[in-house]
Formats: structure tokens, C-alpha cells, sequence
């Protein structure tokens, strides 16, 4: 069962580590406004900014070009660079890449690598820590949407999401739905339903 | 003017209880351009928080290498009291808020999850009616956990004092401007510990102490409707979808 918890409610009266939660005098507590599931014992929040992971691909503005590389900006507290020697191609001020963050350090710098412009299109902001939801387990969520729809969807771990071609009014919608509704149980069910009734 | 009575048949001027609340209303979520927002009536109170962050850190300067920096900033609009000042801007007592609440939230929010940040929480008293600082309190707490920031609790205040010669629990403006004593007090209600106090007035140890007690009580009242707010936000969709967010 799911149930919604706050900052300082108690998860557990026995010290068990858990993501977006902290132990203190031998119990364990939330630390942020999220859907705790007891039987998995996970907490997932439902607000909150991006926090940049090696790993995740991201979905940035080139922001300034510089002489060694391009500053890019990624939607968070922190700015990500993208050096030449991690692109062959070349890109301009304006541009929508999707990178991957090759490295962070300690004070949270982004460097990026594996660049590619996403020309055209439009992109619709998320919640980042809903963008989990957006994909599914092993996609079935956005493919639902893709399939459905026919646009071409790129996603950002950093809540940017690219969306070019097919029914893009519906992709559109659809993705706010689920931004909107990602903490609610049922939801794939409900957003098969939703692409099936509004495809004409 | 004559002094007011503070206390008439044995009722406090507006009909309360010596340890009795005012109405408190809380609503999370109410604003669509902020990270997170709260929107607090207190009594007559009525006050706005919105939470930005955590962002990039604008100034650099102050900027902290090993976490983030929680700016408050509590503003009095300029419509908020009776005689309608329309002088705007921040002024002593409201700069001497900011710092406080400030120093509150730092206590409790993970302030090293996000080093060179900056995370803003500005907080406006659309109306006032004695006791906006903890009413401020209140609005900056909830529009934190709206916002998705990592805290170790959801802070709460009640003021107490002492007015009529009695102590009495969250004064208004009459018995602020008239009493004798005035303690706001703020506290994180998962551990008990105080994170503001301050003291307009004398009082003896043992009249303190029972403000502090007041204190307490009123706050656990008001962090209960906190934590309901915060879960009311998304409790309509979740009883659209078949669930509670209550359980």
C-alpha cells in the first residue's frame, strides 16, 4: 500500500537506510514530500529539482560557446559543460542537444559527453523526479505514448522532454497527464484508455 | 486612547479560550510559478510563501562551496494593517525576521545535498493581526516541502504571553500591542527542539515556562494541519484514481 508522507514522518521505529530519507536515534524518517510504499520499503518523491547523475542522459540549451567547448544549460542548480574532445559535431548558441553526463564532481559540475541537436520539435518541462514514471518500467509508459501518437520522444532524466512529429498535440497532452498524475496508482491502465479514446 | 480590557467575563477580547487558537487555515500549492508555495490564514493573518530552489546562487558571492544558502525574505505588503501605510520595502523588523526564520529553516533543511545553491523563500503578510512571524513561519515551512526540498521536519510556532495579567496562547494584536509579555516560539514538533524564541516583555522562570508549554500545544495543533495540507494537494487525484493519500 502507498500512502503520501511529509518531511520528519517516521518510515520505520528501526534504522533503515532508504533514498530520500534519514535515520536518526535508531528510527528512520522522510525527508521529503513523497509516496512511501511499505512493501518495497522505497520512497519516491513527487516535487523536486534535477540532480545531475553520471549516467543520465539530459536534455540541454547550448548557452555560451566558448573556446574549448560549450556551457549548456540542463535545467538545474548546475550548469554542465560540454567539451570538444566529447563531440565531433559542431553546435551553436540556441541549440537543443541531448548529452550524457560523463562526469560529476564534488561540487557538482556536469561534464558531458555522446552529444547529438535535436533539430525542430518542441519540449515540454516535467517534474525531473516524475520523469521515472514518464518512462515505465522498461518503457512501456512512454512507449504507449510513442506508439499511440507517432512522435518521436526524446527524454531528459532532467524533466526536458523532446517531442517531434505524429500526433504531437496529443503526445503533448499525454505527457502533462502523466506529469500530472505520475504519483497515482493505475495510471498506465488509464493512459492506454486516454490515448485509445483521443486518437481519432 | 484608553487601554483596552484584554479581558472581559473571564473571555479573552475576541472570545477565546486563556490556551485557545485562532482559526488557522493551511493550503499548499497555491501558486503555479513557484517550486513550492503555502498560503496560511491565521486568525486575520493572512500570508503567502513561495519557495524557489534549490538554484543556481545569484550573486555568486556568499555563495557556499559545501551547501546551500536559505535566503528568507519576509516583506509586509504595504495594504497589510488598518491605517493602509503604502510605504513598501524592507525595514528593520522585517529584516530581523528574515533572519531568524532563516536560521529556523537552516536547522532543519539538508542544506549539503546541494552545495552553491541558493534556495529562496519569499514570504508575504498580506494582512496583519498580530503574530505574523510565526504565521510566516508556518507558510515558509509548508511552501519548503511543497517545493521537494529534503528537510528533517516540518517546522510549526505558536506564540504564547502573557496579557490581563494572565498567560495566554497565541495573542493578537490587541493583546501584543497591550499585554504584558509576547513569545513567539518555533519548533521542530518531530524532535521538541526549539528553533525561535524570542521575548517582548518580562515574565518570571516560572511563567516562561508555562508560555513555553503553550507554546508547544498550539504548535502540534498547527503542524497536524500542515502535514494535511501538504497531503490535500494531491489527495484529489488520488480519490479521482481510486486511492487515499491519507492512509
Amino acid at each position: 500500500m502507498s500512502k503520501i508522507v511529509v518531511p520528519g514522518e517516521t518510515l520505520s521505529d528501526t534504522p533503515k537506510p532508504i533514498a530520500y530519507g534519514f535515520t536518526e536515534g535508531g528510527k528512520t524518517y522522510s525527508s521529503i514530500t513523497g509516496v512511501f510504499d511499505e512493501k518495497n520499503f522505497r520512497l519516491i518523491p513527487i516535487e523536486g529539482v534535477y540532480i545531475p547523475v553520471v549516467g543520465d542522459y539530459v536534455v540541454g540549451v547550448v548557452t555560451d560557446v566558448k573556446y574549448a567547448g560549450y556551457n549548456v544549460d540542463i535545467h538545474s542548480a548546475y550548469g554542465a559543460f560540454l567539451s570538444n574532445k566529447e563531440t565531433r559535431d559542431l553546435f551553436e548558441l540556441g541549440d537543443l542537444i541531448v548529452a550524457k553526463i560523463k562526469g560529476v564532481d564534488e561540487v557538482k559540475n556536469v561534464d558531458l559527453t555522446d552529444a547529438r541537436k535535436l533539430k525542430d520539435g518542441k519540449v515540454v518541462n516535467v517534474v525531473p523526479s516524475r520523469v521515472p514514471r514518464l518512462i515505465g518500467k522498461k518503457s512501456s509508459m512512454v512507449n504507449l505514448v510513442k506508439d499511440g501518437t507517432g512522435t518521436e520522444i526524446v527524454i531528459g532524466k532532467n524533466g526536458r522532454i523532446w517531442l517531434k512529429g505524429g500526433n504531437i498535440g496529443l503526445a503533448t497532452s499525454a505527457v502533462e497527464k502523466i506529469d500530472d498524475e505520475a504519483y497515482t496508482s493505475g495510471l498506465t491502465d488509464r493512459m492506454a484508455k486516454y490515448i485509445g479514446d483521443n486518437k481519432q | 486612547m484608553d487601554k483596552p480590557e484584554l479581558f472581559v467575563d473571564g473571555k479573552r477580547v475576541d472570545g477565546r479560550a486563556l490556551d485557545e487558537l485562532r482559526p488557522v487555515k493551511v493550503d499548499a500549492g497555491v501558486l503555479s510559478n513557484a517550486d513550492g508555495s503555502a498560503y496560511v490564514e491565521w486568525g486575520k493573518n493572512k500570508v503567502i510563501a513561495a519557495v524557489y530552489g534549490p538554484r543556481e546562487h545569484i550573486p555568486r558571492h556568499g555563495q557556499n562551496p559545501y551547501k546551500a544558502n536559505v535566503r528568507v525574505k519576509y516583506n509586509m505588503t504595504p495594504f497589510c494593517s488598518i491605517d493602509g501605510h503604502g510605504r513598501s520595502g524592507p525595514n528593520r523588523r522585517s529584516t530581523e525576521i528574515s533572519k531568524v526564520l532563516e536560521e529556523v529553516y537552516e536547522n532543519v533543511v539538508l542544506t549539503d545535498h546541494f552545495p552553491k545553491t541558493a534556495i529562496d523563500v519569499f514570504i508575504e503578510v498580506l494582512q496583519a493581526d498580530g503574530g505574523t512571524r510565526i504565521a510566516a513561519l508556518t507558510a515558509g515551512a509548508v511552501a519548503l516541502a511543497n517545493a521537494g526540498i529534503p528537510m528533517k521536519d516540518v517546522v510549526a510556532g505558536a506564540a504564547s504571553g502573557k496579557a490581563g495579567g494572565k498567560m495566554i496562547l497565541d495573542l493578537g494584536k490587541l493583546e501584543d500591542n497591550y499585554g504584558e509579555s509576547d513569545i513567539p516560539i518555533g519548533i521542530s514538533p518531530r524532535t521538541k527542539e526549539i528553533l525561535l524564541m524570542q521575548m517582548d516583555g518580562l515574565l518570571t522562570k516560572q511563567e516562561i515556562a508555562e508560555a513555553i508549554d503553550l507554546s508547544f500545544k498550539g504548535a502540534e495543533k498547527v503542524s497536524e494541519l500542515q502535514k494535511k495540507a501538504l497531503k490535500d494537494c494531491y489527495d484529489k487525484k488520488m480519490s479521482e484514481a481510486g486511492q487515499g493519500a491519507q492512509q
